[in-house]
């Protein structure tokens, strides 16, 4: 185990002297949590009358009873808190990928492979230095979004919709799931291809289920409720185990050598 | 004397493409073996298996009294390796380096930064040790390598090329280094297209081209494929004696060569003074008898040429 933390250590202080890597890191998720209440707050600054353009939005029953200003600001404020989802999904994106490609292409891999160190523990370490990142990130960008709408939002209803109990049990029990399986997938890829660009350009791919989400909600076929972030959560949590184990039985120490090395 | 590294009919294949064909050998304890062989000849994968980093096809080997295949973890451990390129992370700094794959060799901190201030200082690299590798020259980033192999004080040591690109004065520098660690009882497994590096070095030698085609010291190498030679030099002209001197029964083979005649001889202890004798007997003005050595470079020649079922220019003699 404390191999593990060897590499993560080392991963780290080389990240740190990456400042683009780290910019491209913080600034997605930043704006996914300052965005929203700009916009919030506009909303609520230019209020519109004609609230029959929220559409399915509506049929949540939490929405039921506030003003259209109100209403305004709360489904606005819904729909971009779920993509505070995307930061555990963007965050290890960039950095796991990296993570066995890069050694690869700085030609560290064979060394690192020929050390005394378990295939575990080295992606262990390696899964460690992106998930640390994308659920602390996640957590504070979701405070800074809390913090923001509680300032903006015209009245405590449209803050107890935007901050529902569904929402929050989501983002706490869903960041760690999603940035697994991310994770996996990227050192499933990475083990799999020379460049850095293709295992990021795969992993991508991953985003897709969050956005059905987000459409889910906006029409109405989907509510955040506290079951619904828990059957969410459970799933993720299944999804994520079985990613992280075929990413470990992906990663062959021989094949990546002799086949993609 | 034990051996450090044994192999038994070690091969490996991808797909239908054979890499190492029944490689057996063995390396005694505290010696400098030199592994030749062309280009693609499967030396890289052959080291690869002695390291634990990929699996024979068939064939078992032992490697620092450890089993391959079954203790493979422990191999790792008590072996060190030189890739051909130094893989070293170019954002950390020389020291950092080494402390990383000190910790992941088993080595506590303190005794990590121990060795590793011990091989910087060692290889004329302490005053560096906090600058960021990417700024290293080859030959610094080559000795950073060498160093980070050494760390852990492995038993048995793979070099991938440990000279190549670098200036004659870092080669010096890493082949006195290589013969210190031979002084200090390591084997040493070298791995080079540098011929004469490996003629000073090696005490055993392996040309291998997907299987072993020889291994030997490079004394008997050079005295078994060639047998042993003498220059003759001598007042009249060279060309008029070569015949006379071929027929002469104790004389394997005979050529023109840098002036003289170039004599291969099964013993020129015994037999330099006969040809001697038979030289001036038959009115040949002899002005110097020198020993021949042919170089490492030559057999290695001649054998892979063989192999390949090509028949070099100057076989007779080398």
């Amino acid at each position: 185990m404390h191999k593990a933390w060897i590499i993560l250590s080392k991963e780290w202080r080389e990240l740190l002297t990456e400042r683009s890597l780290i910019l491209s890191t913080l600034l997605p998720p930043l704006l996914l949590a300052l965005m929203p209440v700009i916009i919030t707050f506009a909303v609520g600054q230019s209020p519109d009358d004609d609230i029959s353009e929220l559409g399915g939005a509506l049929a949540d029953p939490a929405l039921a009873g506030l003003s259209t200003l109100e209403l305004g600001q709360a489904v606005i404020g819904r729909q971009f808190g779920l993509l505070l989802l995307l930061t555990p999904l963007i965050v290890p994106s960039v950095i796991a990928s990296y993570s066995i490609v890069g050694e690869k292409t700085r030609r560290t891999l064979e060394p690192l492979l020929a050390a005394p160190i378990h295939s575990w523990e080295l992606l262990l370490g390696k899964s460690l230095v992106a998930l640390i990142p994308a659920v602390a990130i996640t957590w504070v960008g979701a405070a800074i979004f809390v913090g923001g709408m509680a300032l903006v939002a015209v009245s405590p209803q449209v803050l107890a919709a935007i901050v529902s109990p569904g929402w929050l049990l989501a983002l706490i029990l869903c960041t760690p799931s999603l940035a697994l399986i991310m994770i996996a997938a990227c050192v499933a890829i990475s083990s799999r291809v020379n460049d850095p660009r293709t295992a990021q350009q795969v992993s991508a791919v991953a985003v897709v289920p969050l956005l059905g989400l987000f459409f889910g909600q906006l029409v109405g076929v989907i509510v955040l409720s506290p079951a619904f972030a828990l059957g969410m959560a459970v799933i993720l949590g299944v999804i994520a185990a079985l990613s992280v184990w075929g990413a470990t039985g992906l990663f062959q120490r021989e094949t990546i050598l002799t086949r993609w090395g | 004397m034990t051996n450090a590294l044994e192999t038994r009919g070690l091969t490996r294949t991808f797909g239908t493409r054979v890499a190492v064909e029944d490689l057996t050998l063995s390396i005694p304890a505290g010696s400098v073996f030199g592994f030749l062989g062309p280009n693609g000849a499967g030396k890289t994968t052959t080291v690869r298996m002695l390291a634990a980093l990929i699996a024979p096809t068939a064939g078992t080997a032992t490697v620092a009294g450890y089993q391959l295949g079954a203790q493979d973890h422990a191999i790792r451990r008590s072996v060190g390796i030189l890739t051909e390129n130094p893989g070293l992370y170019d954002r950390l700094s020389a020291r950092q380096n080494l402390l990383f794959f000190g910790r992941l060799y088993d080595l506590d901190a303190a005794t990590a930064e121990a060795q590793a201030e011990r091989y910087l200082r060692l290889l004329d690299l302490w005053d560096r040790r906090d600058d960021p590798v990417g700024g290293f020259s080859k030959g610094m980033r080559q000795k950073l390598a060498i160093a980070r192999a050494l760390l852990h004080e492995p038993q048995v040591v793979f070099l991938d090329e440990p000279s190549a690109g670098l200036d004659p004065e870092a080669a010096r520098t890493v082949r006195e280094f290589i013969k210190s660690l031979r002084s200090a009882g390591r084997t040493i497994f070298l791995t080079t297209h540098n011929l004469p590096e490996a003629d000073e070095l090696c005490d055993l030698i392996g040309v291998f081209r997907t299987r072993l085609l020889r291994v030997d010291t490079p004394r008997n190498l050079r005295a078994g494929l060639f047998g042993r030679g003498t220059l003759v030099r001598l007042a009249q002209s060279p060309e008029r004696w070569l015949e006379p001197i071929r027929r002469l029964p104790f004389v394997r083979a005979a050529e023109l060569r840098q002036g003289g005649i170039a004599v291969t001889l099964d013993d020129p202890d015994a037999q330099n003074p006969l040809l001697v004798q038979a030289l001036v007997s038959a009115g040949a003005g002899v002005r110097y008898v020198e020993p021949l050595d042919h170089s490492l470079e030559d057999v290695y020649l001649e054998l892979v040429r063989s192999d390949s079922g090509e028949r070099p220019p100057d076989a007779a003699t080398g």
